[in-house]
């Protein structure tokens, strides 16, 4: 059979036209701005292997996190980094402007009483030494001024004025004055040790300092016994050794000047005559083991007034001495180190913080400090162990500088019942002292800045750049308030604070 | 302005009894607006009640303001007798050198106890008065109400004092009126408007408080707030950076200066390299199931957003020890364009121009 239709006829047969087929599934529904051609006529994309599908046989459904490749990092940082990094002193910001008629603290400046509130900034020369002594902390914000300085408050003029006398020729000539430093957080007590011993510096003293007295009582150190007669005082040879290393670093020009005129028979094969007290000192840096004789012998040599008979050759006087200790309380409890019988070794048993603390006594024969000089122990509010006989020790220094009798019943006396440790207690009973020229302990509370002083400090910042106020008496008095009465800490605080212009 | 009184027999006579509003105006009184307003209305009781002084009826509680609140034409704001008298007396006096004024005069007296003293006095006392001093029993046969003095109460006979009162309520409006133009509600001038930062809530600029919630790690905020200041410390300590021409920050003071406001250095960092959009994967726009990237802008905080993540991101390739010390120097590094978070954000803005076109498909969709 045929069929009713040729061949012919269906080759002739027309294309529909497009509007009458069913819009394909495919095709957007609206025409694009641009070509969708690439996109339709893709070729169908592989399908990935998404969390969507199901799981295969024996695979976890749960959705997979990316690790994280760690970097290599050296791990751990190389020994001491972490602790150079926290410890790290920068005592300059080049970015911050230059202060225009700063002056430097100087033999002038020191006691001029108009310079009052104003910044007197730390001279170039003496900061290596300021460095050597450990002068500075790294909590404190010398890293954002173009150099370092401090505030001359009152306390540091009356300071200025006393190391003046002593050392100037005068009635107060060679006295020796033993000072307590306390105060609240942030009240600048370290800040006042470093005046003390820049000024020491101008004045060619002798500055001897512990900066962390709590580094000795936490065991981080050898110890012995000092010797077989008194097993019960024990001696730290490494950081005797540091503080002679400090001394002489920091006192060299001094210290060379001045020589041998003492016998010292524990040291006599090594000392020669005519040695100098730098070379003196040196030999305890080099041997360890003999650090604490060595230290000993420069004590003799510095409070020396007269020369041993033979020694009289280039005999030069002795200067003052200014004694410098951070962070008393420490040295108010027992200590980290065990006794041979592991009992705990009581802080003043240390024969280093015994020879400081027994400077605050007065001496038998003569002064403590024949040459003159002052001895400036500061209290930490920030880093200290609560001791309650130490709390009382301090309280009976103001109550026997305020004149208040021991026998009267105003005499602050320890809690019974609180276990006072009655050889800190003891440690600051000094009775007054029989040579004119001594001083008995005193206690010096520092407190806030004045309103001057503080606009003083805040108008440092802002000329160094740091601060962009406008600086007023009312906007000072603002911030003397929130630094609870001016307190030098906080001020500080309140001065780098950046607040937005908005 | 003449003087109310004789005020050379002031001091002679007690001048309590005064006629209620009398035709003359203190201007200076007047005009003292600020302070708190006394209305003497002497008659019978009213004045031995509110006896005084006016320091002493500052110190009342605001409960005793209300009901001295003035009427307009009873805003003849004058002192108290006693006061104006002392008042004189000092002006007086002030060439002899007699003592000023008795304690009397300066801080006003009871009217009652002047009474007891005065047995003149109290002949010309007002009726009132004289039935109290004679039986003091605590009942009154009066009304104290202050309506009874108001003007349209009073009726109609309005007289010559009437009509001064109103002129010098009128005076007394126009420099009210006056001072509010000055202060609009305000006793003393309008503080000025305080920086956001002042609040404590937000002590701390926006940007700053963004990052540091970002450093922050095991939710320990102290930590990150340190790890800011180090931030801080090492941009302000570090040297300005080297602008680099293909990679330039925003507009911004010059670059030496950048240190010495670590804040907006810290600011023009992460802004500059904030990006402008972020890339959506949108998948079914062209069908075929094939995904299609979308730009979505973004707002200002979430720009910020994206680019301290990508700092922090970046950092975390460094080989520096510390956290902090880490992204300070990336930090140093994008603003010297170093960095590979330029590139992120130079990838991000490509793809966002190539998908612009798709983004007729995604409004077509809607």
């Amino acid at each position: 059979m045929v069929s009713s239709f040729c061949w012919s006829c269906l080759t002739r047969l027309r294309s529909t036209p497009r509007a009458l087929l069913p819009p394909s599934v495919t095709a957007p529904r609206a025409a694009a701005s641009f070509h969708t051609s690439s996109a339709r006529y893709a070729l169908p994309t592989k399908k990935k292997n998404s969390l969507d599908g199901p799981p295969k046989y024996r695979e976890a459904k749960s959705a997979r996190m990316k690790k994280k490749k760690p970097t290599d990092r050296p791990r751990p940082p190389p020994v001491g980094e972490r602790r150079t990094l926290r410890k790290r002193i920068v005592l300059s910001n080049p970015n911050a402007l230059e202060v225009e008629g700063m002056q430097d603290i100087s033999a002038e400046t020191m006691v001029d009483s108009r310079l009052r509130g104003s910044i007197l900034g730390l001279p170039i020369p003496m900061i290596a030494q300021l460095r050597a002594v450990q002068a500075f902390k790294p909590t404190q914000g010398w890293s954002i001024f173009r150099r370092p300085g401090t505030v001359v408050r009152r306390e540091t003029l009356e300071l200025g004025r006393l190391i003046d006398r002593i050392s100037s020729d005068g009635e107060d000539k060679g006295k020796a004055v033993k000072k307590i430093v306390t105060g609240a957080r942030g009240t600048g007590k370290t800040v006042h040790l470093l005046q003390a011993m820049a000024m020491a510096f101008t004045k060619k003293w002798v500055v001897v300092t512990v900066p962390e007295p709590q580094d000795l009582v936490i065991a981080n150190t050898g110890y012995a016994s000092l010797s077989d007669e008194n097993p019960h005082v024990y001696v730290q040879n490494e950081v005797t050794a540091a503080l002679l290393s400090r001394t002489v670093s920091a006192n060299e020009e001094v210290l060379k000047k001045l020589h041998v005129s003492q016998p010292h028979p524990d040291l006599k094969s090594s000392i020669k005559p005519g040695m100098t007290l730098e070379a003196l000192a040196k030999l305890g840096i080099q041997d360890p083991a003999a650090a604490w004789s060595v230290f000993g012998a420069l004590w003799t040599e510095l409070t020396a007034t007269s020369p041993a008979s033979g020694f009289e050759k280039n005999f030069n006087s002795r200067p003052p001495m200014l004694v410098a200790v951070d962070g008393l309380a420490h040295w108010m409890r027992n200590s980290a180190y065990k006794s041979a019988e592991f009992e705990p070794v009581h802080a003043h048993d240390l024969v280093f913080v015994n020879h400081f603390l027994s400077l605050l006594k007065p001496g038998s024969k003569q002064s403590t400090l024949p040459n003159g000089g002052i001895l400036l122990y500061a209290t930490s509010a920030s880093n200290s162990p609560t001791e309650y006989g130490f709390e009382v020790a301090l309280k009976q220094v103001a109550a026997r500088q305020a004149g208040v009798k021991e026998s009267s019943p105003e005499f602050p006396q320890a809690d019974p019942y609180l276990r006072a440790d009655q050889r800190v207690i003891d440690a600051f009973n000094s009775p007054k002292s029989s040579v004119a020229k001594e001083g008995s302990v005193e206690l010096q509370t520092l407190g806030g800045l004045t309103r001057e002083e503080a606009r003083g400090f805040l108008e440092y910042f802002a000329r160094s750049g740091l601060l962009q106020e406008n600086i007023n008496d009312e906007w000072v008095g603002e911030k003397w308030s929130l630094a609870g009465g001016g307190v030098i800490g906080e001020l500080e605080r309140l001065g780098r604070r950046l607040r937005t212009v908005a | 302005m003449p003087p109310r009184l004789n005020l050379f027999s002031v001091r002679a006579s007690v001048p309590v009894f005064r006629q209620p509003s009398t035709p003359s105006v203190n201007l200076a009184t007047a005009l003292n607006l600020n302070r708190a307003c006394t209305v003497s209305t002497t008659h019978g009781l009213n004045a031995s009640v509110q006896t005084s002084g006016r320091t002493q009826r500052r110190w009342n509680s605001s409960g005793s303001d209300g009901k001295t609140k003035l009427d307009s034409t009873t805003a003849d704001q004058l002192p108290h007798v006693s006061e104006e008298a002392a008042e004189m007396a000092k002006i007086m006096d002030k060439k002899s050198d007699r003592p000023t004024a008795s304690p009397e005069l300066e801080q006003g007296t009871p009217v009652q106890e002047i009474l007891k003293r005065d047995k003149e006095a109290q002949k010309h006392a007002p009726k009132v008065m004289q039935d109290q001093i004679k039986k003091s029993t605590g009942t009154r046969s009066f009304s104290t109400s202050t309506r009874q003095w108001q003007p349209e109460l009073n009726g109609q006979g309005k007289g010559f004092d009437e009509q001064t009162a109103a002129v010098v309520a009128n005076m007394i409006s126009n420099v009210n009126k006056q001072a509010e133009e000055l202060h609009p509600g305000l006793k003393f001038e309008a503080p000025e408007s305080l920086p956001k930062t002042e609040n404590f809530r937000k002590r701390y600029d926006d940007l700053l408080d963004q990052f540091t919630k970002l450093l922050m790690r095991d939710g320990k905020l102290s930590m990150a707030q340190k790890n800011m200041t180090f931030i801080l410390d090492h941009l302000r300590t570090a040297s300005p950076p080297q602008p680099n021409p293909k990679r330039r920050l925003l507009p911004a003071p010059p670059g030496p200066q950048l240190p010495l406001n670590p804040v907006l250095y810290l600011t023009l960092i992460v802004d500059s390299v904030a990006p402008l959009i972020k890339i959506r994967q949108q998948k079914g726009l062209a069908g075929g199931g094939a995904s299609v990237q979308l730009p979505v802008p973004l707002l200002q905080r979430q720009r910020r957003r994206t680019a301290m993540r990508w700092i922090i991101d970046a950092s975390d390739k460094r080989r520096d020890s510390q956290f902090a010390q880490r992204v300070a120097n990336e930090l140093v590094s994008v603003a010297e364009g170093r960095s590979g978070v330029w590139d992120k954000r130079e990838q991000v803005h490509k793809l966002g121009v190539a998908g612009r076109s798709n983004l007729a498909l995604a409004a077509n969709r809607r």
